[in-house]
């Protein structure tokens, strides 16, 4: 057992709060200040749902579930069911008799009024998301022990506050016989284990031992690890489980736990793509997080997301594993039961019926202008900071107060849709956002000031960029059906307000001496005309902000852009483009180094050519440079066809779309599943195959290409493949000069495949041609 | 977004597909440029057409082509269009 003692941690932290096994009860695991030691603590709690229904079926209903063995008690409560409601009445408090049930009974009772007569209210809050709330408590709080519970000593909004020095140790388990980025034999035996700075090695079963061991000695409460859900845990688990140790006696939490996933993994659809996400295996009482399993990670470290879960009172190990959504909704709920009212079950809301033409008008997007392909100077960035989430605050958007009864004259109307919103309640969205907008400001002013130690740099900067992952999500919930606070018409009218605030600050960019070169939804890019006209970004940045009631911030000033075109008819992309800020800095956006799936010898030849254009300080400079670019990919393109180009730069990483059975034609991607599958690893929707082409032409999926995790090193790659990928890498990035990928492999003397289309627009004669020494 | 009905890019596309056939049929590899031209106009002012919103898809496309090809007749005489 680890030395978790029981009992309250007299002062110190919260860390989290878990379900108790009993299901009658939570655990408060909290952290001693002067000690720095971790203390267990049940105590009872078990929250009620709410049912909402006519005063005669609630009757019945209480009636029926008398005696039941999954309730423990009902009762009939008054109250505000949902931010619609403006006045309350009685509703039945239904309270399970274990958490497990909660979901199964709520689902009962929904039957029982035939899925039309009840209402169902705070159901799937999770038990210590409840306990938090209806303590005043929040993951993280400092707290004191009192009369048998906990008392946070701060508000939850405080922006300085000192967090629990948490112990990290990074956990790593080697498999005998595995060779790094290989496949995990069949077999498999734990070698060693490395946690923290100890590694511990020796029989399977001894090694297993003193692992729990020492966990329980050095008392980690973050266990830091690279694809724990996915490998290190589940053969930890399996391990343990085959040389006979109980789950009492192998602990890696802080209590003894199953040996399995909370969660299975699973493929799901996500805006088009399908995705894969590995079971997970949090643990009682200490936090696994594994960096590989969280979408967050990377960005928000652990500052921002110790920041998160106090936001949202979800466990660390929730909000790591969630997406920034997860947070909001949380944070939504939270203000919900705030502010007295309460989180319905299931949205039941349906979109109310519209005409075609109304929904025409509608249902439109932000404004996105097609850049001019070719390569810029002299151009200034402007962004609305969090424009979005300001309109909503701003203009009082949420599902509630749109078209309120209250307020038929306000003045506040959605641009050319006419949507009202309530000029009396501020409503919750904007209850949720406000405050997180401030926030992030709040964490921002503190970034500017002078003298700031790196580690409270470093750790602001990550609050401040798991924020903005929250913020942007929150407009998406506007419009997703199963939100819970989301209404369509509210996306709708956060559209229409943002259209129209880029449609004025076009004009007002016109009259401050500037034109329109770009613009996407919340983005500007402007040229001073004429060309040396005399601008004052910053000026007009401050005057817009105040005039549009929406921060507008300057980004600064390229000292070139080039805006890239669509291989399919040579207009721009709004979304694809490469620049060279004044501060020295990059931006790009849609080329093969911001995409996973690119190819170590692409991202290496992209590197190469904007760093050969960071000499440039204009946008003449940059064409003068071509011709070095175009060398630089020739050399590139020669050491490909001579064959030894190393083969972990040749990896090729593809996420599958579908499960491998149902796959028609035969692809590289197939071929990879197939090897892996021989090789008994199976690979499912949404997983990430990567491999290295070895003969794009053969029809054999052994022959075609060769997975990562099976590479021996003495494989010989196609260089054709490579070299089309190469041309297509280079056209990418200097198409608006006249190269094409077609002339480029013809230079090199490599066949090109047959094009699907030898369309031209007129827009691609309009652009450069090649200089004269090409 | 899209979903129910098709935002204005997308109906713009499906109705250029529509064209294609027009186009085949056309004799010269002049002629062939020229609608061309047409096209590039259609699609270069889709956020325009967009801020409109308008239910009809054919005057979203004409008032894109012919501000299109205004632009490159005000362009002395040279058929490129002025970059904004």
């Amino acid at each position: 057992m680890s030395p978790a003692a029981d009992g309250l941690a007299p002062d110190g932290w919260l860390l989290e709060i878990t379900e108790s096994g009993d299901g009658r009860s939570v655990v408060l695991w909290t952290k001693e200040r002067r000690s720095g030691r971790v203390h267990r603590a049940a105590v009872p709690y078990r929250p009620p749902f709410l049912v909402a229904g006519a005063r005669a079926d609630l009757a019945d209903l209480a009636r029926r579930l008398t005696g039941r063995a999954d309730v423990a008690s009902t009762e009939p409560v008054v109250r505000r069911p949902s931010p619609f409601d403006r006045r309350a009445r009685t509703m039945l408090a239904v309270t399970p008799a274990h958490h497990r049930l909660r979901r199964r009974l709520a689902g009962t009772i929904d039957a029982l009024g035939g899925y039309e007569r009840f209402a169902l209210f705070d159901v799937d809050l999770a038990v210590p998301q409840l306990y938090h709330l209806h303590h005043g408590l929040y993951p993280f709080a400092p707290v004191v022990a009192r009369d048998g519970g906990l008392v946070a000593t701060e508000p939850v909004a405080t922006i300085d506050y000192a967090p629990p020095p948490l112990v990290v140790a990074r956990l790593e388990v080697r498999l005998t016989g595995m060779r790094p980025g290989g496949l995990p034999p069949p077999d498999g035996r734990i070698g060693s284990v490395r946690l923290g700075g100890v590694t511990l090695e020796g029989p399977e079963d001894d090694l297993l031992r003193a692992l729990a061991g020492e966990l329980a000695r050095s008392d980690p409460d973050l266990l830091l690890t690279d694809g724990g859900d996915a490998f290190d845990l589940p053969w930890l688990y399996r391990r343990a489980r085959a040389v006979g140790l109980a789950p009492e006696e192998f602990v890696l939490g802080r209590e003894p736990a199953p040996f399995g996933p909370s969660r299975p993994a699973r493929s799901f659809a996500s805006y088009g793509r399908v995705l894969h996400r590995d079971a997970t295996f949090p643990l009682p009482g200490r936090f696994h997080v594994d960096r590989e399993n969280s979408f967050l990670f990377d960005d928000a470290a652990v500052a921002g997301l110790v920041d998160a879960a106090r936001l949202a009172r979800l466990s660390l190990q929730t909000v790591v594993r969630q997406s920034p959504g997860t947070c909001f909704t949380a944070m939504e709920m939270a203000e919900a039961l705030a502010s007295g009212v309460h989180v319905p079950w299931k949205k039941n809301r349906p979109e109310t019926f519209r005409r075609g033409d109304h929904l025409v008008r509608s249902d439109r997007g932000g404004v996105i202008f097609l850049p001019p392909v070719g390569v810029h100077d002299r151009i200034d960035e402007f962004d609305f900071a969090n424009l979005y989430p300001h309109l909503m605050v701003r203009r009082n958007l949420s599902a509630e107060t749109l078209d309120c009864r209250c307020c038929p004259a306000s003045p506040l109307r959605a641009p050319g849709l006419g949507y009202r919103s309530c000029e009396r309640t501020v409503g919750l969205i904007p209850r949720t956002l406000g405050p997180l907008l401030a926030r992030r400001l709040a964490y921002k002013a503190r970034l500017r000031r002078p003298g700031l130690a790196p580690d409270v740099r470093a750790s602001l900067e990550h609050r401040v960029r798991m924020l903005k992952w929250i913020l942007v999500t929150a407009f998406g919930y506007q419009g997703y059906r199963n939100a819970r606070f989301g209404r369509i018409e509210c996306h709708e009218a956060i559209n229409a307000y943002a259209r129209e605030l880029l449609a004025t600050l076009v004009a007002e960019a016109e009259r401050a001496g500037y034109r329109t070169v770009h613009g996407i939804v919340d983005s500007l890019w402007l040229r001073p005309s004429p060309p040396d006209g005399t601008v004052d970004p910053e000026g007009f940045a401050r005057a817009m902000s105040e005039r549009l009631d929406v921060p507008l911030g300057y980004e600064g000033r390229y000292r070139w852009i080039v805006f890239l075109p669509a291989v399919t008819h040579g207009l721009g992309v709004p979304n694809r483009y490469y620049g060279l800020y004044a501060s020295g800095a990059f931006k790009l956006r849609g080329i093969g180094g911001r995409r996973h799936d690119t190819p170590g010898v692409l991202r290496r030849l992209e590197a190469e050519v904007l760093e050969l254009f960071r000499r440039a300080d204009g946008a003449a400079g940059v064409r003068a440079l071509l011709p070095r670019a175009l060398a630089r990919t020739d050399l590139v393109a020669a050491r490909l066809r001579e064959g030894g180009w190393p083969l972990e730069e040749l990896v090729i990483a593809h996420r599958i779309g579908q499960p491998p059975g149902a796959f028609v034609t035969f692809t590289d991607s197939l071929a990879a599943v197939r090897q892996l599958a021989e090789a008994g690893v199976a690979r499912g929707a949404g997983e990430t195959v990567r491999y290295v082409l070895l003969d794009r032409a053969s029809r054999s999926f052994r022959h075609r290409v060769r997975p990562a995790e099976l590479l021996r090193g003495d494989e010989r790659y196609d260089p054709g493949a490579y070299l089309e990928l190469l041309a297509r890498e280079a056209e990418t990035l200097l198409a608006p000069f006249g190269v094409e990928r077609a002339a480029l492999l013809a230079r090199w003397g490599a066949p090109a495949r047959a094009e699907r289309d030898p369309y031209r627009s007129p827009e691609r004669t309009e652009q450069r041609p090649l200089p004269a020494n090409f | 977004m899209g979903r129910t009905a098709p935002t204005y890019r997308q109906a713009l596309e499906e109705r250029m597909k529509r064209w294609d056939a027009f186009a085949r049929l056309l004799p010269t590899p002049e002629e062939r440029a020229a609608f061309e031209l047409l096209r590039t106009g259609a699609r270069r002012y889709v956020a325009q057409a967009t801020y409109v919103g308008s239910p009809d898809l054919l005057e979203s496309i004409v008032l894109s082509v012919l501000t299109d090809l205004a632009v490159r007749l005000r362009a002395d005489g040279n058929a490129r269009p002025t970059s904004r």
